[in-house]
């Protein structure tokens, strides 16, 4: 057994302590961030820089959609 | 698999034909190295997005998915999710746009800009190293599995699907891989779309399909649990009874979850996707990679380049039901194979299930999904070669025109070099194709580090950066030899990892000693000029001036 070794056993144990309900969450919960930070990402970095585009052209719903079909397949699987 | 009718060549040839003649028609507009490498800064988000999913799919993996669902079910499709989607969006809104805004053709040249040139290089020779053995080892996987789907000889597959590829590449370079990608893309979808439905349609359906994996899992895993029992001693076993149930149902397998635990035999427990693949090696991979990067660095425009990704990220999501269904229909067809014979499981279901046209349909998507991944690594091969070794060292004032030369004779070079080394790796063991694939987890903790900390942070020095990805690329090597069954008989130690392949642990702990060294060295030694800081994120107004 080397420390390497030690440190490996350690993190193993204690991740193996975590119910995979509770890891599925972690898993969701990260896209939940990315939804609250895309949600508050300025215009100006998500539409055409001319703004000629309609609702269409806000790249926020679309990288929505994206995390929304990502929250249901986490969820289902 | 059944044999080929003339129906289906005609399909096959078709989908060929248009391909070439796409490549042909958009390399006739080729007239410069800007051109060639970058297509002008012309690509609209729609192709780059659709270029970005096609390339990210190999033929091997088509394959190689489809018997890793029938072995472990579906959470390799976290792979084209969590290991996807976070990381292509994180990038559309924060690291893509800012490559695009410095107006550089490769990864390692704006490493050079905010680091120094011994960074450059270091990363362009570690990935043009990387770049060149995929080529030969993508030609020959292919080639196997494209023989035992068709029948082909693998000789000539390589050397047909090499001179294919490497003549459209040759002509129109970067456009003429990303406009072939789209049509490749589409063909891919479509055929594997295609074969999921007829498939499920053949085994009654969405619920019966999901019972039967249930129970054909639960058999297969029954009997894996018993065959490993007899080897354990008595500790072992009492230790392996008592292990927790991890809140499972006891009629359900691990096959329809994506969250497995700790000691799963999949390649994904779930710290590895969550930690490894979904913070690590899904953002080196999409971040740091010039193979996939090198598209958008020639979009039209900043929000052109932003708009692909995210286009991508929504196509990624429905991939893993067309890659990895098949295999779990073919677990429920074939559960006899067990899984030392799962790769065969999905030629086996083509000629079992599709029938005349659609087979020669597949063996098309199967083309396509080779093809638009070694004509990307053969134009990013060039690309970094060229202008990170040719350009920078030998000839800095070469104009547009000489770019362009040597850009195709280089091209014709790793055609060459590809060929050359897919005939010699034909005497070694299949598993060379997975030591390559873990040589590219060497790679992406160290670069995604050195690309994080010197966006994100204008504190972190060249010297600090250089550091860090030595140490983060041997702390990989390092991991990796650790676990080698060879050394730990030599050391008279156990393996490091108890997980199969633990790939995406050596990521995580790379990234995390490249990061460290890049902090402490950064805080105790000089730190870099403001010439180089302006290009960390917020130094450069749109048009690539200083902010």
């Amino acid at each position: 057994m080397t420390i390497l070794h030690w440190i490996g056993n350690f993190l193993r144990h204690q991740l193996d302590l975590v119910p995979l309900s509770t890891a599925r969450w972690f898993m969701v919960g990260l896209y939940l961030i990315l939804m609250f930070w895309i949600i508050q990402l300025p215009s100006t970095e998500t539409n055409p820089p001319d703004r000629s585009g309609t609702w269409r052209g806000d790249l926020k719903i679309w990288a929505w959609f994206a995390l929304m079909f990502q929250i249901i397949i986490y969820s289902v699987f | 698999m059944a044999q080929l009718t003339s129906i289906d060549y005609l399909v096959i040839l078709s989908y060929l034909a248009a391909t070439m003649v796409i490549g042909l028609w958009v390399g006739s507009y080729v007239r410069s190295g800007s051109d060639f490498f970058l297509a002008g800064r012309s690509l609209p988000w729609w192709a780059i997005g659709m270029s970005l999913v096609a390339t990210d799919i190999g033929g091997t993996d088509l394959i190689g998915v489809g018997g890793d669902a029938y072995r472990y079910g579906i959470v390799m499709g976290n792979f084209e999710w969590i290991g996807c989607i976070p990381a292509m969006l994180v990038g559309a809104f924060v690291f893509i746009p800012h490559l695009w805004r410095c107006r550089v053709t490769t990864i390692p040249e704006y490493l050079e800009r905010r680091f120094s040139v011994q960074l450059r290089s270091s990363v362009a020779a570690c990935w043009l190293f990387l770049m060149a053995c995929n080529l030969g080892v993508m030609l020959l996987a292919s080639a196997v599995f494209l023989k035992s789907l068709s029948g082909w000889d693998v000789s000539v597959c390589i050397l047909a699907t090499a001179l294919l590829v490497g003549a459209y590449t040759w002509s129109g370079g970067l456009a003429a891989v990303v406009y072939t990608d789209v049509l490749q893309g589409v063909v891919m979808i479509c055929g594997c779309l295609m074969f999921v439905v007829i498939g499920i349609y053949e085994v009654g359906g969405i619920e019966p399909l999901v019972d039967k994996i249930h129970a054909v899992a639960k058999a297969q895993d029954q009997q894996d649990a018993w065959q490993r029992e007899q080897k354990m001693t008595a500790t072992e076993r009492l230790a392996e009874k008592t292990k927790p149930r991890h809140d499972r149902p006891t009629h359900e397998s691990e096959h329809l979850s994506l969250v497995l635990p700790v000691d799963t035999r999949s390649p994904g427990p779930w710290p590895g996707i969550l930690f490894g693949l979904g913070l690590i090696v899904g953002p080196g991979y999409w971040i740091g990679n010039q193979c996939i990067v090198q598209r958008a660095l020639g979009a039209k425009s900043e929000y052109e380049a932003r708009a692909a990704y995210v286009y991508g990220a929504l196509i990624k999501n429905l991939i893993p039901f067309l890659v990895a269904v098949p295999g779990l229909i073919a677990l429920v067809k074939f559960p006899e194979l067990g899984h030392e014979r799962a790769d065969v499981a999905l030629p086996q279901l083509v000629g079992a299930l599709l029938p005349v046209g659609f087979r020669g349909m597949f063996v098309a998507a199967f083309l396509a999904a080779l093809m638009s991944s070694v004509d990307s690594y053969l134009n990013s091969a060039t690309t970094l070669y060229v202008n990170d070794f040719y350009r920078r060292f030998y000839r800095p004032e070469a104009d547009e025109g000489q770019m362009l030369a040597v850009g195709r004779w280089t091209t014709i070079g790793f055609v060459a070099w590809g060929i050359y080394f897919a005939f010699q790796l034909q005497a070694f063991p299949a598993g060379i194709y997975t030591i390559f694939q873990t040589l590219l987890s060497f790679f992406l903790g160290p670069t995604l580090a050195v690309l994080a900390a010197g966006m994100l942070s204008r504190s972190a020095s060249s010297d600090g950066a250089v550091t860090g990805f030595y140490a983060g690329l041997l702390t990989s090597i390092g991991l990796f030899s650790l676990n080698q069954p060879g050394v730990c008989r030599w050391l008279n130690l156990k393996p490091l990892f108890q997980v199969g392949q633990p790939y995406l642990y050596y990521s995580i702990w790379s990234f995390l000693v490249a990061m460290t060294f890049i902090v402490i060295f950064s805080y105790f030694l000089r730190s870099d000029p403001p010439e180089k800081t302006r290009y960390a994120i917020g130094g450069l107004n749109p048009e690539g001036g200083a902010a």
